[in-house]
């Protein structure tokens, strides 16, 4: 069981990705080596910003992060991709449909994590070219108020594509857990237990986030 | 729950390629006993929500930050030994040095380990373990299986496990209270860690679709990535 904390706390990070790209970048090298890093750099600044801009509403400050988030990552195709083999049968009202709940789902996860926002920092530390137009961006978290103290610095990747020439955010990685991928994994498991239903997923999303957006609980259906 | 996964998943597959709005579903190769570990994770959950967290939750609102933090360190102090064993074992010297380093540190100037002094030193922490050993010698990770009260793992590194017992030096201190002593240890690793984790576990409550599947993605990219020590072949990743 031990193990598993560590784990979760790895994929807990995973979850929080986007608090993670809005977070501090003053430890950031001073010279951003190619675009993709410059564009993580920037938006990091960016949603710093918005994050700490203490003197609007906080619904104000909520919803200009949600437009920051939207704008910044290509949700409907990170949305599709985790849809995984139901993508190529379901329909198109369904994917439409489908494309509708992620969005509101992913949005409403990455608000509540607004609050645990509590300064760390991300540090750019290179990036690779998997393929033309598509960059892995290498950071790593620094926690300046010690929670880190005494674990593994944790590295925390962006996958960043050109799309419609400019840069998207299309999935994040933290200590090796790809969010994506593992939201794939989650909905294809769903889907096998519900056969392959999409509208049924796309209604336990939509549950979800009104769940999450409430605050509440609730009770453990696995 | 098994039952109704196996009807399902079965189902599933007579529907696969007869329905235009059925998706075509496979079973996951890699997770043989998905049934079996299905109901290993509800009987874990069951039992987390009965004990381990109800005496986490007490064990944070009688204890002081400062004392947490200080078992934290001493218990992360002791799995000193076993780290080392395994960075050598992998031949990472460095990493070895570092943990010689942060434990020799942590042990005198740390006050017995109850200090983190290493981490400011240039010293961070970091894991090693027999299972990730094994996986860094070319041993494959499947297939998944939920142990009771010890949830993710493999055979592989179940293995791992078993020998990392045998391996921690402190296991062998005394002979007639060795039972004590390690039923201690757990225990206190086990509400440390627990204690430590109460958000994120309320939260992967809250959000994931699957929790089963959930967890089996994250034990499963996290290991490899422990196995990379975080090098990742960016090739390796899905087209989006």
């Amino acid at each position: 069981m031990p193990r598993i904390f560590s784990i979760l706390r790895a994929r807990s990070l995973a979850a929080a990705w986007i608090v993670m790209l809005a977070t501090t970048l003053s430890a950031v090298s001073a010279a951003a080596a190619t675009p993709a890093e410059t564009f993580v750099q920037q938006n990091v600044q960016r949603g710093l910003t918005i994050l700490n801009n203490h003197g609007i509403p906080d619904a104000q400050r909520r919803s200009e992060f949600r437009d920051f988030l939207t704008s910044l990552t290509d949700i409907r195709r990170i949305a599709e991709f985790t849809l995984g083999a139901a993508r190529r049968t379901a329909t198109t009202d369904q994917v439409e449909a489908f494309v509708d709940a992620f969005r509101d789902y992913a949005v409403s996860v990455y608000e509540a994590r607004l609050i645990q926002y509590s300064g760390q920092s991300l540090k750019v530390t290179g990036s690779t070219e998997r393929a033309p137009g598509d960059y892995v961006v290498d950071t790593v978290l620094v926690d300046p108020n010690g929670k880190t103290s005494g674990q593994e610095p944790i590295r925390v990747d962006f996958r960043v594509v050109t799309s419609g020439g400019k840069f998207v955010v299309i999935d994040a990685s933290i200590a090796g857990v790809w969010l994506a991928i593992e939201e794939r994994d989650q909905f294809t498991a769903f889907l096998q237990q519900n056969n392959g239903n999409v509208p049924a997923l796309t209604t336990h999303l939509e549950d979800l986030a009104t769940q999450l957006r409430n605050g509440g609980a609730r009770p453990p259906s696995h | 729950m098994g039952l109704r996964t196996a009807t399902v998943f079965g189902l599933g597959l007579l529907l696969a390629g007869c329905a235009d709005n059925t998706a075509q579903m496979t079973s996951d190769p890699n997770d043989p006993w998905e049934s079996w570990n299905r109901k290993v994770l509800s009987m874990n959950m069951s039992f987390d929500h009965a004990v381990l967290k109800p005496t986490a939750e007490a064990y944070v609102s009688v204890v002081p930050e400062p004392a947490r933090n200080g078992l934290h360190n001493f218990l992360t102090n002791l799995d000193s030994p076993v780290i080392f064993a395994n960075d050598l074992l992998q031949g990472e010297f460095e990493l070895a040095g570092e943990t010689l380093g942060r434990f020799g540190l942590n042990s005198t100037a740390g006050l017995a380990g109850l200090i983190d002094v290493a981490t400011p030193a240039g010293l961070p922490r970091h894991a090693s373990d027999f299972g990730q050993t094994l996986g860094v010698w070319g041993l494959g990770a499947n297939p998944y299986l939920v142990l009771p009260l010890l949830g993710p793992s493999n055979p592989r590194d179940f293995v791992g496990y078993v020998a990392d017992t045998f391996m921690d030096p402190l296991n062998y201190v005394g002979i007639r209270e060795i039972q004590y002593w390690e039923m201690g240890r757990g225990a206190a690793v086990i509400i440390d860690q627990r204690a430590g984790n109460m958000e994120m576990l309320d939260q992967l409550d809250q959000s994931s679709v699957d929790k089963y599947a959930t967890m089996r993605s994250l034990y499963r990219q996290y290991r490899d990535a422990h196995i990379r020590h975080g090098q990742q072949d960016v090739k390796d990743l899905p087209n989006m």
